[in-house]
């Protein structure tokens, strides 16, 4: 349930600033979820999900079985995670040891303006351990997160942190322009993941340069 | 169930799709099945240069195979239409905006040929939604190879960065 004693999505993104490994590559949902951390902690390592709400935790997925050598983190929310439930299954059933999935808990869909979700009280934990997620907790402090973040990141995933938070519903301005092809642009040059090379008139292939 | 006494004129069609698939790079396939697909799907499964990641939605495998091509795997989709006409939000909002590449291998369910009843409803409206989507997609010529066909699909789908679609026939996909 929320409540007006829960900490803040900033008190959670200053801990996971202090506490992310320079090698991860972080993942954020659409809304603050990206907006927020840009401000805060703004890296080429970082790809912002903007709109394609629920989106990002199957991309983040997807990004941590193509980089298997780096720890990959993902902001969603809890309104978005509703949206693709299957999502938490797949995670489970792949299985991506350097998954960590951190579910925003405030308890509304916050970026379309605070509207009530289906169910705000499910217990998310749960639910990601019945859908095969070993690690999985509830946590409700900053301090919590950052006890548990220390071991989240250490390849022995994939973990849920789900963390209660108290609404946000400003919208935070980002301190650069989140152009989406920019941003995978910056991201994949940033990780050096191969560019397609193209042949005149014959196909090509990809090519790390 | 072929007649191993009777020639083949043409190389075993699902076949050929595993094989252009490798011999282009493409190192995951991200799957919803359908009854076309089963068999590929554990031939995929089987390779050691593949990953198949089973998905439970045709929406969700969409994302995590644009999280796979953003980590830098060629990466190849295999869906029924009817799993495409359900993924528009996040074909529009983050495959296409985001200008990812994706092969995407469709089975083209409900067409004249397709003997259960109760596709015909998606074959009717798969491509004009295709075409309302701007998805790029092509339908597979049966007189010619399946090869080359997919490698023009793969070709056109990293150089215009975009999701494109070829949609398959059951002789196309059904090992």
């Amino acid at each position: 349930m929320v409540n007006s004693v829960r900490p803040s999505r900033a008190d959670y993104y200053r801990v996971l600033a202090d506490r992310l490994p320079t090698n991860a590559l972080v993942v954020t949902a659409l809304g603050n979820a990206s907006y927020l951390w840009a401000a805060m902690h703004h890296t080429p390592q970082n790809f912002y999900v903007e709109d394609a709400m629920g989106l990002a935790l199957p991309l983040a997925l997807g990004l941590a079985i193509g980089q298997p050598a780096r720890p990959v983190v993902v902001v969603e929310g809890d309104g978005a995670v509703l949206m693709h439930l299957g999502a938490l299954v797949t995670v489970g059933a792949v299985g991506p040891r350097n998954l960590t999935v951190l579910l925003i808990q405030n308890g509304v869909h916050a970026a379309s303006g605070g509207q009530a979700l289906t169910n705000a009280a499910l217990d998310l934990a749960q639910l990601a351990r019945s859908a095969g997620i070993a690690h999985a907790e509830n946590v409700t402090t900053p301090e919590a997160f950052a006890s548990a973040m220390g071991s989240a990141t250490t390849g022995d995933g994939p973990q849920v942190l789900v963390l209660a938070t108290n609404p946000d519903v400003e919208v935070v301005r980002p301190p650069i322009a989140l152009d989406p092809v920019l941003t995978k642009h910056r991201f994949m040059s940033a990780i050096g993941a191969p560019r397609y090379i193209p042949i005149l008139f014959g196909g090509g292939g990809l090519e790390r340069e | 169930m072929a007649n191993p006494a009777a020639p083949s004129a043409e190389p075993h069609r699902p076949s050929a799709i595993l094989a252009t698939l490798k011999r282009l790079g493409f190192g995951v396939a991200v799957a919803v099945p359908d009854g076309w697909l089963g068999e590929i799907l554990v031939r995929i499964e089987r390779e050691p240069t593949m990953r198949l990641v089973r998905a439970t939605h045709e929406e969700e495998a969409l994302a995590i195979a644009c999280g796979t091509r953003l980590g830098g795997l060629r990466t190849a989709m295999f869906v029924q239409n009817a799993g495409v006409l359900s993924m528009g939000a996040g074909m529009v909002s983050l495959a296409q905006r985001y200008q990812f590449p994706l092969l995407m291998m469709v089975s083209y369910r409900g067409t004249v040929e397709d003997p259960v009843f109760y596709h015909a409803p998606k074959g009717r409206v798969t491509e004009p939604v295709f075409k309302g989507f701007g998805l790029a997609y092509a339908r597979t010529d049966r007189n010619r190879p399946i090869g080359p066909q997919i490698e023009e699909a793969a070709t056109f789908a990293e150089e215009a960065s975009c999701p494109f679609a070829l949609l398959l026939s059951r002789e196309d996909v059904q090992w």
